[in-house]
């Protein structure tokens, strides 16, 4: 599952590096690495609502405070 | 007219104690194109010296400039300088370096240090012919020149540093000249010399200069084209049109910007390959675009950037930050500052609607603040600068 962290200017000021390292700490917690494939982009156009993340098509806003429950809710439940 | 430009950096360690600088100087172009560079050293520190050296930096540069020979520079120095009450003489050393179409060096110096000249990394021994002018000693030199030839002028307080410190006889010419060829890297720029040497003098003086101390550095180098590109144009229908601009010139490409690199990549027609590494925690990781040698996010990179920027032209003590770092904001730094030489911006003014927002430090007028204030760091750099927006 290819999971897309935006790092565009206005992401970024909402915590997009906050998201990708708990993100990436959170995959590996679970042992996902084989299964989730995170990735950066720059702008989706959905400014915002930062900090875009995107799974399959959909988009989603995450800040650093809910990416916890975003990871349960719609990463572990997608596997 | 040759490949070749020139590189100058030059900076001054003030007297301790003192608030202005007695050494001056004043690197300027002819209406024929030549360069010129005076450096002048007041007698004595402070006001009196900096109003000596002031006035003999504008009438050399603007004599030179005049093609006014050496005889009538001096006499005219030497006429107009103001008295000293105390001593009872008019005095200021100087340097000048000239150098007509890249081609050829005419140095002409009196009572400061002689001239370091260093051709693939070692000290060359140029020659000089003594002249006395006004019974002053003044040596004159001719020099052809070759890609890579470092002219490094400076004022006593480099060869007075350390003396009764921590060296018995001050740091000598002989000494610099060794440092400089121990230092030396062919990729250098001047501002990069000139700031090796004066942190060296400044130690020797243990952060305490008991003289002015003044380093200028001219070098010749090639020429490095560079564009820029960022943000979107303000209409979309010339997205083609700046793309083509930049694109087809020559040399190095960045293109910074979420939005813009996007639309690079569609321009391409490549894919874009975006990194989740982040080598520095404020600036956002770098993206891959073939065809392009780096892409970058915008406003914040470019703010750092501009930061990197100011100091560079000031007293370069933010050097070892983007030296040799990989996060986006120091590789442009190293690309703006220290390789290219005439660089090529393509701004688009778009607004971005998500960006006007005034919790958030990235605005539109912010950016194009950044545009300007770096554009203007960089012609102070010696660096062609062309904006063009769409």
């Amino acid at each position: 599952m290819k999971v897309t962290i935006c790092i565009g200017s206005s992401c970024h000021l909402k915590g997009s590096r906050e998201v990708v390292e708990s993100l990436q700490a959170l995959v590996a917690e679970n042992k996902l690495e084989e299964k989730v494939d995170l990735g950066g982009a720059f702008c989706m156009g959905n400014c915002q609502n930062g900090v875009s993340v995107k799974v399959g098509d959909e988009i989603f806003s995450v800040t650093p405070e809910t990416v916890k429950e975003f990871f349960e809710d719609k990463i572990m439940s997608r596997i | 007219m040759n490949d070749l430009c020139l590189d100058v950096g030059y900076r001054s360690l003030i007297k301790y104690g003192e608030q202005l600088c007695g050494d001056m100087v004043a690197v300027t172009k002819s209406e024929d194109g030549d360069f010129i560079l005076v450096l002048a050293d007041g007698l004595g520190s402070g006001v009196k010296a900096n109003i000596l050296s002031t006035l003999t930096t504008t009438i050399l540069s603007t004599m030179m400039a005049e093609h006014i020979s050496v005889e009538d520079c001096v006499t005219t120095i030497a006429a107009t300088l103001p008295v000293c009450s105390k001593r009872a003489v008019a005095y200021s050393t100087f340097t000048i370096i000239k150098i007509t179409d890249n081609e050829e060096a005419e140095i002409i110096q009196y009572d400061n240090p002689m001239v370091i000249m260093l051709r693939d990394g070692k000290s060359y021994d140029y020659p000089k012919t003594e002249k006395i002018i006004e019974n002053k000693k003044i040596y004159e030199s001719r020099i052809k020149l070759q890609c890579d030839d470092v002219f490094i002028a400076m004022s006593d307080g480099a060869i007075y540093a350390g003396v009764e410190q921590v060296l018995n006889y001050g740091w000598q010419r002989e000494n610099i000249e060794a440092f400089a060829e121990a230092c030396y890297d062919r990729n250098q720029t001047a501002t990069i010399i000139t700031s090796l040497l004066l942190e060296q003098c400044d130690l020797l003086y243990g952060q305490k200069p008991g003289d002015d101390t003044t380093v200028a550095t001219v070098k010749l180098r090639k020429r490095k084209p560079l564009s820029l590109i960022m943000g979107p144009p303000a209409d979309p229908k010339d997205v083609n049109k700046m793309m083509n601009a930049a694109f087809s010139n020559k040399g190095r490409k960045i293109v910074c910007g979420g939005t813009t690199s996007s639309l690079a990549a569609e321009y391409l027609g490549k894919p874009m390959q975006t990194e989740l590494t982040y080598f520095d925690p404020e600036i956002p990781p770098t993206s891959k675009i073939e065809g392009v040698d780096l892409v970058t996010e915008g406003v914040i990179t470019m703010s750092r950037v501009l930061e990197y920027a100011k100091d560079y032209v000031d007293k370069n003590e933010r050097y070892d930050e983007w030296r040799k770092k990989k996060d986006g904001a120091s590789q442009i730094a190293r690309m703006l500052f220290t390789e290219a030489t005439d660089i090529n911006f393509y701004i688009g003014r778009a607004i971005n609607p998500a960006h006007q927002n005034p919790n958030l430090p990235i605005t539109f007028n912010i950016k194009m603040n950044i545009v300007e204030q770096l554009a203007q760091c960089l012609k102070i750099m010696g660096k062609n600068i062309n904006v063009s927006y769409f």
